[in-house]
């Protein structure tokens, strides 16, 4: 909420001010090209979900349309109610931060399927982008960002925790493997990779980690994490903080310098595939100076490569793909896994739609940290669980945490009785 | 018509084109500011997809919009090739008034079912309690001003009355186009070029492969 000594007409003021700095050579073009035909409902999970006129896309564009119009537009200053304009008054930021945060997911699937073609996501950031620049971000997903910037990770993982789990993988893989190197790396010089992984999967996932690090092994990678930026993750990317979310970059890439690795490898996260390889070097302002992949990536060049070897009959089950949004939809990784999981499983079957044009599992867009929206994620979630039960399979391959999280509770609700694993995991199972 | 009328107004017209065309492109201009390089390494070509954006991926099979709304798709199609060849008939009709008035005489078909097409919208938009609450009052301005100029030119006289009105109509359409929803007719060009470019230097299009294989 905002800060309590700013009046209402400060509110306005600085809503405005970031409003016209965010729009211009991004969302300005969209919001200008919205027809309100009313045709993007039904590639909108959250609409399908629960089909009234505030789930509809473009009604959500339209809360941020309607500010755009009052403040940037010559009809919208002078006969607002024509055109729906709107002063940012406090019930008007409540109603775009219920919109933008609590009815959206920026999952861009409406975006690829309006009748126009216009980006109805780049319009909710920009709205996210206005209430993170007033302090109106939730409390759960801005305690998020803070516990980034203050903590170094989204869960605030002491660090000391970090190298005590490191520490029991490393036995436990050095058993399983049976050498001395098959180790979770940690803060090493030198090595050629630096891997940043989902925090959860420090604390909640921890055989996700060690199967990336056993696949590591096998492929005689050198690699390394760091202690204290690991993670792959970026909430102010969620939240519309473009500021936070450029500080976040700006660690991790100083810290891949400082251990003087040769790339950076994102574990299997889709927002944070899409904010380091995509947006990061804009909220920096210039280019890497070294490449940044993701982790399926590797693994196809391992496979390719013949660096690692396996055996499709060690994962018998059915196995269908969650296609992430960021990672997908939003960042063009959508053959590498498939080509992976094509090698490593017995019985692999696509959902439909798939691709760029899945949809979205209902845990995007930050919602995850949410609280008050849980219901209506999980509701959300119900064009994905049919898709998913279309399949007959019993594991779900997810390349990205947060959905993992989100497809355990639809598996939950909605009784799918499937399994969800990370890709690596089912490479890891392969091996030979 | 007295010459001295048609030269005010076939002028008063080019006026209004021209005011159209400078506010349009200063609307695009400013919207783009000082334009935002991509500093990340690209993955794919953005022409491709634009290319493919404008082609393949308008087409009902690949935009599930238009899969799922097949009548509104149609009547939007219609209304839009028949606003657009209106509005080149009249634009005839300024440059040169006998070549207008023959083109205009051909059109009068196409522009009533345009008109008819436009008509259904309207409906829709009206009864839609979906479609009642995403409305503002611009864009029933929007299609009542569309149907206006598809009537003028389905239904005037091609006497010297009927293109005085319907000059004076067209002049009207153009000052109100770059200030309200009619814009759309220049940002849907800009706005889709913009996300097919940024999807295409990602890689994402044109898609792999169809999303249903
Ligand atoms: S389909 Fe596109 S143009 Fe039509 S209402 Fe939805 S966002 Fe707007
Ligand atoms: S971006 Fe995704 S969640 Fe948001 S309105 Fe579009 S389809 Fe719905």
């Amino acid at each position: 909420m905002p800060a309590d000594d700013k009046t209402p007409a400060d509110i306005a003021t600085a809503a405005r001010e970031a409003l016209v700095r965010v729009v211009r050579g991004a969302a300005a073009y969209h919001l200008n090209a919205c027809v309100r035909c009313g045709l993007c409902g039904e590639s909108c999970h959250i609409y399908r979900a629960d089909p009234t006129p505030e789930n509809l896309p473009a009604a959500k564009a339209a809360k941020v349309a309607s500010h755009y119009r009052r403040y940037c537009t010559l009809v919208g200053r002078y006969l607002p109610r024509l055109v729906g304009a709107r002063d940012f008054t406090s019930a008007a930021l409540e109603e775009l931060v219920e919109a933008v945060y609590g009815r959206c997911t920026g999952c861009g699937r409406c975006g690829l399927h309006c009748s126009i073609g216009l980006d109805v996501a780049a319009i909710i950031r920009a709205g996210r982008h206005v209430l993170a620049s007033i302090g109106m971000v939730p409390d759960g997903l801005q305690r998020t960002v803070s516990n980034q910037l203050e903590t170094g990770n989204q869960m605030a993982i002491p660090r000391d925790e970090l190298l005590s789990t490191a520490e029991w993988l490393s036995e436990d893989l050095k058993l399983e493997r049976g050498d001395e190197a098959a180790r979770v790396y940690v803060d090493q010089p030198g090595q050629r990779i630096l891997y940043l992984v989902n925090p959860r999967e420090v604390k909640f996932f921890p055989l996700s980690l060690m199967a990336a690090a056993g696949v590591f092994h096998a492929a005689g990678e050198r690699w390394t994490m760091s202690s204290k930026f690991y993670d792959v993750t970026n909430y102010g990317f969620y939240s519309g903080d473009d500021d936070a979310a450029r500080e976040l970059t700006r660690r991790v890439m100083e810290e891949a310098r400082a251990l003087g690795v040769q790339e950076v490898i994102l574990s299997e996260c889709g927002h944070g595939f899409r904010s380091f390889r995509w947006e990061g070097p804009n909220w920096l302002g210039q280019e890497y100076p070294l490449p940044v992949r993701s982790v399926l990536e590797l693994l196809e060049e391992y496979l390719a490569a013949g660096r690692i070897k396996v055996d499709p009959a060690k994962n018998s089950a059915r196995v269908t793909l969650h296609d992430p949004c960021n990672l997908v939809r939003w960042g063009g990784v959508s053959e590498p896994q498939r080509r992976v999981l094509h090698q490593v499983v017995q019985d692999f079957v696509e959902m439909t739609p798939n691709r760029q044009d899945n949809f979205c599992c209902g845990g995007g867009g930050g919602m995850l940290s949410m609280s008050e929206y849980g219901d209506r994620r999980v509701a959300s979630g119900a064009t994905k669980a049919e898709q998913i039960r279309a399949t007959g399979a019993s594991i779900v391959a997810t390349p990205c945490h947060n959905c993992a999280d989100q497809l355990l509770e639809l598996s939950k609700r909605y009784k799918l009785g499937v399994e969800i694993q990370a890709v690596v995991e089912l490479v890891y199972s392969a091996l030979l | 018509m007295d010459p001295w009328l048609s030269v005010s107004i076939r002028l008063v017209a080019l006026l209004s084109s021209a005011w159209a065309a400078v506010a349009l492109t200063v609307q695009v201009l400013w919207t783009r500011g000082s334009g935002r390089r991509d500093y990340s390494r690209p993955a794919g070509s953005p022409w491709r997809a634009v290319w493919y954006s404008f082609t393949t991926g308008m087409m009902p099979a690949r935009k599930e919009s238009a899969r799922l709304h097949a009548a509104e798709f149609a009547l939007g199609l219609v209304l839009h090739v028949g606003v657009l060849t209106c509005l080149l008939g009249l634009g005839l009709l300024v440059a040169s008034p006998t070549t207008g008035i023959r083109v205009l005489a051909v059109l009068r078909i196409p522009a009533a079912v345009a008109l008819l097409a436009g008509i259904c919208l309207l409906l829709r938009r009206a009864i839609s309690p979906v479609l009642r609450r995403l409305s503002t009052p611009d864009d029933y301005l929007a299609i009542l001003a569309t149907c206006g100029l598809l009537a003028c030119c389905a239904f005037l006289p091609v006497d010297s009355r009927g293109q005085l009105v319907r000059l004076v109509y067209f002049t009207a359409l153009l000052v109100y186009l770059p200030l309200g929803k009619l814009r759309h007719a220049v940002f849907f060009f800009v706005s889709r070029g913009n996300y097919a470019r940024r999807l295409g230097y990602r890689g994402v299009y044109p898609p792999a492969r169809a999303a249903t294989e």
